[in-house]
This record gives structure tokens, sequence and C-alpha cells, in this order.
């Protein structure tokens, strides 16, 4: 699981039939760096990734992801997923030590 | 197998159902130092490891399943020792 900011929605008008029920949610991973600032919108360097959301997230929130075979696992059927939000953050606190 | 840092924790009430209620921590990977070693990750913390301690994470999903009692689970990242 990685931490995330969710900063875009996609819409699909042709899908895949096994899509069904969920939507599509544009991730901005977060760093060290988005992580210790609270409150902004940053977007990180890293690239961005589109994930399926059953969950309801919406823009500004920020999540955690999975990405990879285990993103596949909530399904009883073959998905052709590679990345999924698997929780919607509350609140969190992140903070290094100082001296790395 | 990662060596990582507790630097943080989260809490969530809206995600898959095998992360409600479970301690959920923001880690750090280290390198033989103690020094950062990459981007941070999320990991389920059933051990109780405190902030800065040094852990030691399994990602493999399979076992995590089994831990969560949850064959559906989609989580992969779970300490499963911490360093003294």
């Amino acid at each position: 699981m990685k931490p995330g900011k969710v900063i875009g929605t996609v819409t699909l008008g042709v899908r895949d039939p096994s899509f069904s029920g969920g939507r599509w949610v544009v991730i901005s991973p977060m760093g060290k760096d988005e992580l210790t600032v609270k409150n902004g919108n940053e977007v990180s360097s890293a690239w961005s990734l589109i994930a399926y959301d059953d969950l309801g997230v919406g823009v500004g929130d920020a999540v955690l992801y999975v990405e990879g075979a285990e993103a596949t696992q909530p399904f009883d059927r073959p998905i052709p997923l590679d990345a999924i939000t698997v929780a919607l953050l509350d609140t969190y606190k992140f903070t290094p030590p100082t001296e790395s | 197998m990662i060596l990582a840092r507790v630097d943080g924790n989260a809490v969530t009430s809206i995600g898959h159902p095998s992360l409600i209620g479970r301690t959920i921590v923001l880690c750090t990977p280290v390198d033989g130092n103690g020094a950062s070693a990459g981007a941070p990750f999320a990991a389920v913390d059933p051990m109780g490891a405190g902030i800065h301690a040094r852990v030691f994470i399994t990602t493999d999903g399979s076992w995590t399943q089994g831990t969560v009692h949850d064959d559906h689970s989609p989580i992969r990242n779970q300490i499963i020792g911490i360093i003294d």
C-alpha cells in the first residue's frame, strides 16, 4: 500500500465489460515532502497513475492504493487491473526524524 | 522483505473491509545504517511499533491474507518484527 492524493477522475465512454460498478481516479503518489506538508494540494514529481475506485473517493482526498497483482484480489472474477484504492484516509501523521 | 522505519500512522474508516480496525503505519525504507532509502509506504502493524522504531516488513500478500482472515484482501505490507 502506498499513500497518494486524488487529483482527478477518469470517465470511460467505452470500457471492458469486466469493469462494472467502479470508477477511476487519478492519483499522485505522496512522497516524504507531500506527506509532511499538510492541507496542501501538492502534486509530487512521481508519475501519477490511474486507479480503480469503489470507495467513492473525491479529488483532494488522501488515500492508500495498491499496485500490482494484489490489486485484483478483492474481485472474484478476472479483471485487468493493476491499481486500486483500498482506504480513504481520515487523518494521517508523518514525522520522519530530522537528521534524514 | 523490507527494513523500514515507522514515521507515522494513518487512520481510515472507509476502506477495504480487511483494513478496517487495523493499525496502519506509514514507513520509510532504510538502509543498514538507518538512513532513508526510498519512498514512504503504508503497512499493517499488528505488533504496536512505536514512532521511529525500525521494523521488518513482509510484502507477501498471501501471508497477509491469512493473518487478516480475508482471502480477498489486497494488503501486501505487514510488520512482522520490531528490531532491537
